[in-house]
């Protein structure tokens, strides 16, 4: 019969501690002012996941205490006051001006400055909160081209006349990445309808860790709720995950559905144009799927 | 877990799917988990230092600080550093868990 092998706890403890001491050594000796600056800061490099986690909680506590306001005094308090006259209109351009400053010329990543301006123009026009890396997950574009993409089927025996105007685009042949979104026509619901109606497609395909962190991210990423910016008129929509794609020869980052496409203005030429594409942070202000047409303050 | 910018080339799952095979009580997987993620950050931050001129540390290391988990960090690095620097935080990574796992494999015993 084969002895199950167990493993030394105590020992292996000491080879492991070991094993941090000698490669802090190494870095301290090889790089000693680098190692210098970061623990001015705060910061011993073998820790660099705490100061991480440290961040992320920071932020989320920061999002919370503005939420934990009176709802007059975050009115009253934000920026965003000044825009709770503004017709949609107005809105749009505002932001698009304020976009027109903040991004690159040519549709490249951003940088996280840039990405925090853009999330507090967004809020202070739309009262929405949008970031570029919710709960430590992000894309690897927030800003990027966008291109049409088709109907997707809702259910078994979908088809395109089935589905409201615009319809030009048709259906795809196949399903969406996750799946019908109903079992059956009985079982589509109104919400499961404006699901697939405000659609986009993201490339989830070529995250850095969609393999070794597969089912996590599957299941994070469906019918996530995404804000769309049209940084050239402004024209904002509240969109869900619900396809991946565009494969990257096509020189695209996102897809729309033909709902989004339309709503933003894209529909036309080329089929394709920048946005803005933010996950949406709605712990404690839901927002519904569809175009944004008034500032959530006001 | 809190990402750190090239979680995605070190795949530490693989020491702890080793790990997970043996019955450790959760205190002590979390001081291996630990102790590891430590190692682990000292190499690979070596990697990058050294083949990064030196006048960029403190750039890099400015921006490391302020969001550890940004992609723009492995944007900034090919820009400044001549070799395949992916591949070569792979091949540390590489390195420092075979150490690790051979020495997992060298504290076994017979049950």
């Amino acid at each position: 019969m084969m002895r199950k092998s167990v493993l030394d706890t105590s020992a292996l403890h000491k080879a492991l501690t070991r094993h941090a001491e000698i490669s802090e050594q190494k870095l301290k000796k090889r790089h000693p002012k680098a190692v210098s600056l970061l623990e001015k800061a705060g910061v011993s490099a073998g820790n660099i996941r705490d100061h991480a986690a440290k961040l992320a909680a920071t932020s989320a506590m920061a999002a919370a205490m503005l939420f934990a306001q009176p709802v007059a005094q975050q009115v009253f308090s934000s920026p965003s006051a000044k825009y709770a006259s503004f017709t949609v209109d107005q809105l749009q351009k505002t932001l698009a001006e304020q976009l027109e400053s903040i991004l690159p010329q040519i549709v490249s990543p951003l940088t996280p400055q840039q990405e925090q301006t853009i999330t507090t123009a967004i809020k202070d026009t739309w009262g929405i909160t949008a970031v570029a890396s919710l709960q430590n997950e992000r894309l690897n574009r927030s800003y990027g081209l966008i291109g049409a993409e088709q109907h997707l089927p809702r259910f078994p025996g979908d088809s395109l006349d089935q589905h409201d105007e615009p319809r030009q685009e048709g259906i795809t042949p196949g399903l969406g990445a996750w799946g019908y979104f109903a079992p059956s026509k009985e079982q589509l619901t109104q919400d499961l309808i404006e699901r697939e109606k405000w659609y986009v497609a993201v490339q989830t395909l070529y995250l850095p860790d969609w393999n070794t962190r597969f089912r996590y991210l599957r299941d994070w990423y469906q019918y996530r709720k995404v804000l769309v910016v049209n940084p050239v008129n402004g024209k904002t929509v509240v969109a869900d995950v619900a396809d991946a794609g565009p494969a990257d020869w096509t020189g695209k980052h996102f897809g729309g559905s033909p709902e989004v496409m339309a709503y933003l203005g894209l529909n036309v030429g080329m089929q394709k144009g920048p946005v803005i594409l933010f996950f949406i942070d709605e712990a404690e202000n839901p927002v519904p799927l569809g175009p944004v047409l008034y500032n959530g303050n006001k | 877990m809190a990402k750190i910018f090239y979680d995605h080339l070190i795949i530490i799952e693989e020491v702890i799917a080793v790990l997970d095979e043996h019955t450790i009580p959760i205190n002590k997987r979390a001081e291996f988990l630990k102790l590891i993620d430590q190692t682990l950050h000292h190499e690979i931050l070596d990697v990058i230092l050294t083949h990064l001129p030196k006048e960029k540390h403190e750039m890099f290391l400015t921006q490391f600080h302020r969001a550890p988990h940004h992609p723009s960090l492995m944007s900034l690095l090919k820009e400044h550093v001549e070799v395949d620097i992916e591949k070569a935080i792979l091949r540390r990574a590489s390195t420092t868990k075979k150490k690790i796992l051979a020495s997992i494999k060298n504290h076994l015993k017979s049950g």
